[in-house]
């Protein structure tokens, strides 16, 4: 695919079909690591990290292992039963597998990120994503693929690190008591999926 | 004894719909809830495929808790649920296959759901089979009421209508409503998602804060 089709992939899943905003994927740490911008946006890095990465291995998963297996027993399809127990299975050791090689290699990145890393197993934006590459169509290569998975990790670094500058101001604000803490962050946030609606349409 | 022990599962029970409902109280769980309460059939359909697969999950993990090392419980619980839902997926895709295409990601999703491992973790781990299916069977009520509760909002001003499983959709606003685009399409939309829920979990905060004042008083 030529290279304006990876970018209208990017954009795509960046800011149209913003994970956050339009797929609702990563809520609770949106709602929950997004008191702090310079917290918030360490978690988005970590994500966007790991997405990327779990999307490429998953790929690989389905396409070099589970695919060919399947083909050999008789039918491409036969093994595909076991695709969500391989998905979770990989972004788990992915995430163990990142941490190690942080805390080798990198170890001022890693006590940045500290106790994000774990958390980020069950953070259902990275599954989802991995989800959503194996089910779309324009996802068949390896590198559309890649770019999916990095443009929706830097969608959820763009929506979180918004949010936890909102919620700075918030905290001089006079909110009614019934709505503070998540209730007033959820209603915000409805007013930002509001602006996204609005990059519907970019790159068809 | 006996009598005793049915008392506090009755309690668990109730905990988990009410005083401790996983949504609108613990807000886990969200990203179902705002992605698939745009009907009353979806929210209906996932609230029951997340109590298949917490009772499944919770059962199995306090019948083997004895057997479970601590250092591998999160993958053994991760990899229980990831069987169930697979299995519930499986059946949906059989039984239900319109819903299932609308529900898309979001059944495979219910495995990093973390109001199912926040229960193996709190409950099933610790306790025996009985009290573990009865706080599984209050979660998952009371997750499939909060969608219901979302989902009837969210239907009835987006589309006028309520869409119950295996029926046709209802009409429950006048024919003016939906004639001419005059619906409000915005709260089918993702921004109706989360307005809704912040309206919803306002409302029942200020329901809790008024609720404990007239206790102590």
């Amino acid at each position: 695919m030529s290279f304006g089709g990876l970018i209208a992939i990017f954009l795509g899943v960046a800011l149209v079909n913003n994970l956050v905003f339009q797929g609702f994927l990563g809520i609770c740490p949106f709602l929950g690591v997004s008191r702090k911008v310079d917290m918030a946006f360490g978690m988005g890095c970590a994500v966007t990290f790991v997405i990327t990465v779990s999307g490429v291995v998953t790929w690989l998963i389905v396409h070099a292992v589970l695919t060919p297996i399947g083909g050999a027993i008789g039918h491409t399809e036969a093994l595909y039963f076991l695709k969500y127990v391989a998905f979770i299975m990989v972004i788990a050791s992915m995430v163990q597998l990142v941490e190690m090689y942080l805390r080798k290699f990198f170890p001022g990145l890693y006590t940045a990120f500290g106790v994000f890393l774990p958390l980020i197993t069950t953070n259902c934006a990275i599954l989802g994503t991995c989800l959503y590459i194996d089910m779309k169509p324009e996802t068949q290569h390896l590198l559309n693929a890649a770019v999916y998975a990095f443009g929706g990790g830097i969608g959820f670094l763009v929506a979180i690190t918004i949010m936890a500058g909102i919620r700075e101001h918030i905290r001089f604000s006079d909110v009614p008591k019934c709505l503070q803490g998540a209730g007033i962050t959820l209603l915000v946030a409805a007013i930002l999926a509001l602006a996204f609606t609005g990059f519907t349409g970019i790159g068809k | 004894m006996a009598d005793e022990d049915n008392g506090s599962n009755l309690q668990q029970f109730k905990e988990g719909v009410l005083s401790n409902n996983p949504v609108l109280v613990q807000l886990l769980g969200m990203c179902p809830t705002l992605a698939v309460t745009n009907s009353v059939e979806n929210a209906l359909v996932m609230g029951a495929a997340a109590t298949f697969v917490v009772v499944m999950s919770n059962l199995i993990t306090s019948a083997l808790r004895n057997l479970i090392k601590p250092h591998v419980r999160i993958l053994i619980f991760t990899l229980t649920i990831a069987t169930f839902v697979t299995i519930a997926d499986l059946t949906l895709k059989a039984f239900m296959y319109k819903v299932s295409l609308q529900l898309g990601a979001f059944i495979p999703l219910i495995i990093v759901n973390c109001m199912i491992i926040c229960r193996a973790e709190v409950v099933a781990i610790k306790n025996g089979v009985g009290r573990s299916l009865a706080d599984a069977f209050g979660i998952g009520i009371g997750f499939t009421l909060a969608l219901l509760i979302l989902g009837v909002v969210r239907e009835w001003l987006g589309s006028g209508t309520i869409t119950f499983p295996f029926a046709d959709p209802i009409s429950v606003m006048p024919a003016a409503f939906t004639a001419n685009g005059h619906n409000w399409i915005i709260m089918i939309l993702p921004p109706g998602a989360f307005l809704t829920l912040g309206v919803v979990v306002g409302i029942s905060n200020q329901i809790r804060a008024r609720r404990e004042k007239g206790g102590a008083a």
